[in-house]
């Protein structure tokens, strides 16, 4: 029944780093040209310290000494003083990025498909919104910054040493076989290798937090062993995951310090013959010598930062990814004429070929309450949220005043049917802002009090010292289960649909809660049409006609007397809920 | 020495030990002897690694003097392979760290989860009325982490020192004011950077802080897309959280600052110190007291300075963050539970003892099956927790065949009656491991006969795995009715000689409801098993109702003589609890 999102192509994430970059040309340019300029001025140290050398050798003075300190000096102001500005707007640039790339995730995950959102759970979703964002920031932030410095300091260092001489170039080849051969070796198996060791510390923490939240059945079952078994196996997985990973490092490391190794000593070598041939001075020896091994840091960046790149642009493709989930509805713009719901022929799977639902027919009477009974998985969830217009049939139609209901935009749709379901969620934000995001534009306070006076909460909302102003939601003030319901049963009254179909809207709720609420539900309920699935018989007894859901099929409507005088399913149902009074 | 890691290949410790948790202090040094073996050969091939690395100016100095401006070629064949030797060993005493340093990592990190699992599971249920849950899940999301940094850095650190000591030797041996340059400029170059580092943490909190905040929006928002795609209000909550965003970026931007302004301090002031050392150098070497090869190895020296001059920092900065996590692991670690073991614990009381509660006046009958109605469902949530010895609160009023539940030991009391609530927790795992907590149900018949009374036959039926199906974290797959089903399962499983189920069908519908409960009155035969519910069709099932006002017993019988005797009971538990109204002749 889960669908998951999808993940972007790398065309997709080519295309949309191209659209950013070209939002900020100034600052990406600006950015680019400080780091170079910063890296210029870092390689005066070598060249100033061969000619040192090299005057030194020669015989020289005290004075040409200060002034050559004295040059290196001023680089190292310049340097300094363009580092602080580069850094500064590349920093800027990143926090920049990260906000649009943020918000972008945001504005897309708003926009996804009802259908979407309704069978894709929360679960997958979530995970990409804590740790592919957070994921993607460091990516941003730092990794990408130190990426691109590395390698410019990298391509101006190699250029600085060339410059010293032709020669410098083949003793740094002499790096590249090794490197090159490491590297990719390393790349090819770090991801899955990294990913398995995070997923590795995501099961360990799982296990904590289930054996924490379930402390009480962990006691009362006797699951101690149990618990402390399962948190020392993920613990082994772990263990074996970074095994492997240490294994990768082992091999590669050394790689790496031979690719950095090599170089230096044969530069050297090299140099030394050259200067006994009389070719090149010491100066440039030395000089060359510095530059290589000035080398060795920004390859070294190069190299351990690309896997936390590999990582960011698998975050960027996963948030990317939410926004190609095609739209499952286009408007018409069909005007219903009138607001009775029906249901023709309705079929309906989540799976190609599994159909959930086989030919349902059921026409709901302006303002009547239709109760929903059956067996759980017979598809009485399903068939509620077909006739709230959250999926649309595969075969046949649901229709209100004749026009599809996913033909609707959606923003008309909710001032026609409405889904309630277990879940009432409560934002973060003052009780105000809970309630008016269902209001219609230009709601005033006293709109949204009365809707709290309808379903009988606004004896409380006063009663607390800030009243509508109260921060609620996770952090802030605690609010009851009952109360939490109150709220979702008031942002209905302000949406003011003419249907609501409600999904067992009650039985997760503590049975205790529920019976504060009658009232409330009630008022909400009062002059509109109502399907609700049901848990409770009563409900059904008191619903103007009741529909039996068995295997994907009505099998049986009428009302509750009928339905008891025809003597199958429900009547036995019926009868030993009653006591057989 | 790869032999000493072979020994310590398994992880997880069978036994984490018993951990000094007095002091933060003192839980750092008892997690570090625990594993002074490989702390001490990371620091030991830590020693070796960085002293190699601080030799290596020497070499590329020697190698110019000697070989390249004597043009001596044997020197400079002799001096490059020297310089290669170096460099191998470094690098092998480098992976060889690197591994121990990755071991007490794990060591520390692995060691301090099995620690708090096990004490978790020793609280019990205790733990939630003591420490909020989210205190425990952060000791396994960042604690450990910042437990392992320090054991990890101490290889390193350990050769930041030695190394540090060795260049200057090395300097002073040529000068005596380059010494002292390196040993105090060094720690000078340290404290200079520290007045920046406070401004820079109070920023960085504060942008992190908001980055929390902006993913808690985010995560909210995901939470209740189902409402805002419903209902409506998506722009709403876009511009909040744009809002949010772009607080969040300006507070990137002040850390940009003043992080920029660090990163250019960390350019300039160690390259002043490698500026004042070459130049102190060239001046020695202009009046012969140096050569010119001497003079590129100190300025190859100051700069491998900073690379201890940065350990040291990291060190510093990583000691803190483990003492705070230390705290808070100790602060878990030194919770008790509420129920103490008797000292001296009364003789078990014969099978099939009647379970008595003073308080309420209950009596449960033994081998039958009992209701537990209330007006107020809380109050019967609060006996069947009393019944269970799962309250807060201890007393000796809850009896077995006379004896206080209090003094008899805490296990045996466990075994004998088990209360499973409406918040019982199915785990994650392979779902027959789950079920079958006391791995016998399988191969006696007990987990499908369980299955059936729980009436789960469609559950196993939709999963094409059956009891292979791995469950996910807190059972997120099954929707509340199924998990609800399954958590009675289990139960049943257990087979317990006392039953007591808080509200086992709450989210089940009616007609599985009906099933069940006429289903759990043959499994239960024999045995004792008390049902708190209020629905009717449960009610009907059980052999006994006692109907509770204010907390204490005011009738007892049979469902349909109270329905009938009993005005106020029949007001109960035909009160509706559905939310759908009343007289619906719309």
């Amino acid at each position: 029944m889960s669908t998951t999102l999808p993940i972007a192509g790398p065309g997709a994430m080519r295309a949309y780093v191209g659209v950013l970059v070209r939002r900020h040309p100034r600052l990406v340019w600006g950015a680019l040209a400080l780091h170079v300029l910063a890296a210029l001025a870092g390689l005066a140290a070598p060249r100033l310290l061969g000619g040192l050398v090299e005057s030194v050798e020669n015989g020289t003075t005290t004075d040409h000494v200060d002034s050559i300190i004295g040059l290196l000096a001023l680089f190292l102001i310049l340097q300094t003083v363009v580092t602080r500005y580069a850094r500064y707007v590349s920093q800027v640039l990143g926090e920049q990025v990260l906000a649009e790339l943020r918000e972008d995730f945001v504005g897309n995950a708003l926009a996804l498909p009802v259908g979407v959102v309704e069978s894709a759970g929360s679960g997958d979703l979530l995970t990409r919104t804590s740790r592919d964002v957070e994921q993607l920031g460091w990516s941003v932030r730092w990794a990408l910054p130190e990426w691109t410095i590395a390698v410019i300091t990298a391509i101006l260092t190699f250029a600085a040493a060339l410059s010293v001489g032709w020669w410098v170039g083949l003793p740094c080849l002499l790096g590249i076989p090794p490197l090159v051969v490491g590297l990719r070796w390393y790349l090819a198996r770090a991801k899955d290798g990294y990913l398995r060791e995070s997923a590795s510390y995501s099961a360990i923490n799982a296990s904590l937090t289930e054996t924490v939240e379930g402390a009480r059945s962990v006691e009362a079952l006797g699951l101690g062993q149990q618990r402390i078994e399962a948190i020392d196996d993920d613990i082994r997985g772990s263990y074996t995951a970074e095994r492997y990973t240490l294994w990768l490092r082992t091999v590669f490391f050394p790689s790496m310090e031979l690719s950095y190794l090599i170089p230096t000593v044969a530069t050297l070598l090299f140099g030394g013959y050259l200067y006994t041939q009389g070719q090149v001075s010491l100066g440039d020896v030395t000089t060359a010598v510095l530059y290589v091994q000035m080398l060795i840091d920004p390859v070294d960046r190069i190299v351990s930062i690309l896997d936390e790149l590999q990582m960011g642009a698998a975050s960027l493709s996963r948030l990317l990814g939410v926004a190609q989930v095609p739209d499952d509805r286009t408007a018409t713009g069909e005007v219903p004429d009138g607001e009775a719901i029906d249901a023709h022929d309705v079929r309906f799977s989540y799976v190609e070929g599994r159909d959930v639902l086989h030919g349902v027919d059921l026409s709901v009477g302006v303002g009547e309450r239709i109760a929903m009974v059956g067996p759980s998985g017979a598809g009485k969830s399903t068939l509620g949220r077909l006739l709230a217009g959250i999926h649309p049939p595969r075969t046949g139609a649901v229709t209100v005043g004749g026009v599809g209901l996913v033909d609707l935009p959606l923003q008309d749709l909710r001032g026609h049917v409405a889904l309630v379901t277990q879940e009432h969620h409560v934002f973060v934000g003052t009780l105000r802002e809970n309630l008016a995001l269902a209001a219609p534009p230009g709601a005033t306070d006293d709109d949204i009090r009365a809707s709290l006076d309808a379903v009988d909460a606004l004896d409380w909302v006063d009663g607390l010292p800030e009243g509508l102003e109260t921060v609620v939601g996770s952090g802030g003030r605690a609010v009851t289960a009952a109360q939490a319901q109150q709220i979702a049963l008031a942002r209905l009254v302000l949406a003011d649909p003419h249907t609501l179909v409600l999904d067992e809207a009650t039985s997760l709720i503590d049975p205790r809660a529920a019976r504060h609420l009658e009232r409330s539900l009630a008022a909400v309920l009062e002059g509109r049409t109502v399907i609700a699935i049901a848990h409770r018989l009563f409900s059904a007894h008191d619903a103007d006609r009741v529909a039996v859901v068995e295997d994907g099929v009505i099998a049986e409507l009428g009302s509750h007397d009928e339905l008891v005088a025809a003597g199958g399913s429900y009547a036995a149902l019926w009868d030993s809920w009653n006591g057989g009074r | 020495m790869l032999r000493t890691l072979g020994r310590v290949r398994l992880l997880p410790l069978d036994h984490p030990g018993t951990a000094d948790h007095r002091s933060p202090g003192r839980f750092l040094w008892w997690l570090a002897r625990g594993q002074s073996k490989t702390l001490a050969g990371g620091m030991f091939f830590g020693i070796v690694w960085m002293s190699a690395q601080a030799v290596m100016p020497a070499v590329i100095g020697r190698a110019i003097d000697r070989g390249v401006a004597d043009k001596d070629g044997t020197a400079l064949m002799q001096l490059a392979g020297l310089m290669l030797l170096i460099g191998l060993v470094q690098a092998a005493s480098g992976i060889i760290r690197h591994r121990f340093a990755v071991t007490n990592w794990l060591i520390a990190a692995y060691r301090t989860v099995q620690l708090v699992a096990r004490h978790t599971v020793h609280l019990g249920g205790a733990l939630p009325r003591k420490v909020s849950t989210g205190e425990v899940v952060a000791i396994g999301t960042s604690d450990i982490s910042h437990l392992g940094q320090v054991m990890d850095v101490s290889a390193r650190f350990a050769g930041a020192v030695v190394s540090f000591f060795l260049v200057a030797a090395i300097l002073l041996q040529t000068s005596v004011t380059l010494g002292l340059v390196v040993l105090l400029g060094v720690p000078l170059l340290m404290l200079l950077v520290g007045p920046l580092l406070s401004p820079l943490q109070t920023r960085s909190a504060r942008q992190r802080q908001l980055m929390g905040e902006l993913s808690n929006t985010a995560t909210d928002i995901v939470g209740g897309l189902r409402v805002l795609r419903g209902i409506g209000g998506e722009q709403v909550f876009h511009d909040r959280y744009r809002r949010e965003s772009q607080t969040t970026r300006r507070a990137g931007v002040q850390v940009a600052k003043i992080q920029s302004l660090l990163d250019a301090l960390q350019v300039f002031l160690p390259g002043l110190f490698v500026v004042v050392i070459v130049w102190l150098g060239a001046r020695y070497a202009v009046s012969g007291r140096i050569t010119p090869g001497e003079l590129v190895a100190f300025y190859g020296y100051s700069a491998f300075l900073m690379i201890p001059l940065r350990t040291a920092t990291e060190f510093a900065n990583k000691v803190i963050r483990a003492r705070v996590s230390a705290r808070r692991v100790c602060k878990v670690l030194s919770l008790t539970p509420d129920v103490t073991e008797p000292l001296d614990p009364a003789a078990a009381p014969a099978p099939l003892a009647e379970l008595r509660d003073a308080r309420s006046g209950l009596r449960v009958r033994s081998g039958t099956i009992t209701a537990l109605v209330s007006e107020q469902p809380d109050d019967t949530a609060d006996l069947a927790d009393r019944l269970g010895l799962c309250a807060a609160e201890v007393d000796d009023d809850v009896t077995l065949g006379g004896v206080p539940l209090t003094q008899l030991p805490r296990a045996d009391v466990r075994r004998r009656i088990v209360v499973s609530d409406t918040s019982a927790a199915l785990f994650s795992g392979r779902l027959a491991d789950r079920l079958d907590v006391t791995g016998r149900a399988r191969t006696t018949g007990d987990l499908e006969r369980a299955l059936f009374t729980a009436s789960s036959d469609d559950i196993m039926d939709a999963l094409p795995d059956g009891l292979d199906t791995v469950v996910t974290e807190r059972g997120r797959s099954f929707s509340g009715g199924q998990r609800q089903r399954l958590v009675l399962a289990r139960v049943l499983t257990v087979d317990p000689e006392i039953l007591v189920l808080v509200e086992p069908t709450s989210a089940v519908d009616a007609h599985t409801e009906a099933r069940i409960a006429s289903r759990l009155r043959a499994h239960r035969s024999g045995r004792t098993t008390l049902v708190a519910t209020s629905s009717p069709l449960m009610l009907d099932a059980v052999d006994e109702v006692a109907f509770l006002e204010g907390g204490v017993v005011v009738a007892t019988g049979t469902h349909r003589e109270l329905l009938d005797t009993h005005a106020r009971y029949r007001a109960v538990v035909t009160r509706e609890t559905e939310l759908v109204p009343a007289g619906g002749d719309a």
